[in-house]
């Protein structure tokens, strides 16, 4: 049988609380970016995901 | 972002995207027969420019009799067909009236799909009672007011959760009432979620 590699799981869970915060800065540059640009430059990003 | 907000009415406009077509599609059908409704949940971030999508859209509408809600059904059956059930009294008696969601999407579509629940509990009550206006390109759509929506997401908890909440609060921050936040925080038990991740602007590194 194949010996399974270490998985530090308290290492692990740190890079994902890390990955997560990563994420709320994003949403907030992204909501200042929004705030700054026009209506129509926001909004045709939006439907390029949103529509995709 | 160019936007009008005042206390009960926030008016915009943008380039709809799919989601925005479907929903503005199905509330004109409540528009039409007269039935209250508020939009609550992730859409309210999508709607105000959040860079996802959802497959599907919770919306409350008011308690109606079954004589209503089959005027309803006859009236969306031309684009809409309900994903849950095919009979109207089951959707009624067994779902609405038991506090379960119905679906609707468009016909053979599945997704996306309007999730039409009773409002039933304090706070789905106060979302219908203190709903605000939106005027989307001149469409009128009903959303949940954005204090109850943070805090609400916020004790929902996932990470798209509290993803909706700081991007509402980001965007909307200067316009909302604080008080009415911090109230619904803590009568919902999230002043803690709100102050690290809403209140904490600074990224945490280790």
């Amino acid at each position: 049988m194949k010996k399974s590699p270490d998985i530090n799981l308290k290492e692990f869970d740190k890079i994902k609380e890390q990955n997560f915060l990563d994420r709320l800065d994003f949403i907030r540059r992204y909501a200042a970016w929004q705030k700054k640009v026009s209506n129509k430059r926001w909004s045709s990003s939006q439907k390029k995901i949103v529509d995709n | 972002m160019d936007i009008k907000f005042s206390k009960n009415r926030i008016e915009f406009k943008k380039e709809l995207n799919n989601l925005d077509k479907f929903v503005i599609d199905f509330v004109s059908v409540l528009d039409k027969l007269n039935i209250k409704y508020v939009l609550i949940s992730g859409y309210v971030s999508i709607l105000f420019g959040r860079s996802r999508s959802s497959e599907d859209i919770d919306i409350f509408v008011e308690k109606i009799s079954f004589e209503k809600f089959k005027g309803l059904w006859k009236e969306l059956s031309p684009k809409f067909e309900c994903i849950i059930t095919e009979d109207q009294e089951e959707a009624y008696k067994e779902y609405l009236m038991t506090g379960h969601a119905i679906r609707f999407s468009y016909k053979k579509q599945y997704i996306p799909n309007m999730e039409v629940k009773f409002a039933k509990s304090e706070f789905e009550l106060i979302s219908f009672q203190q709903k605000i206006e939106v005027i989307l390109n001149g469409i009128v759509l009903y959303v949940s007011p954005l204090e109850l929506q943070i805090a609400v997401k916020l004790r929902l908890g996932s990470q798209k959760d509290i993803e909706d909440a700081v991007h509402l609060y980001e965007l909307f921050k200067k316009y909302l009432n604080i008080e009415e936040l911090q109230y619904y925080n803590k009568k919902l038990g999230v002043e803690s979620l709100f102050n690290k991740h809403l209140e904490n602007e600074k990224i945490t590194r280790y």
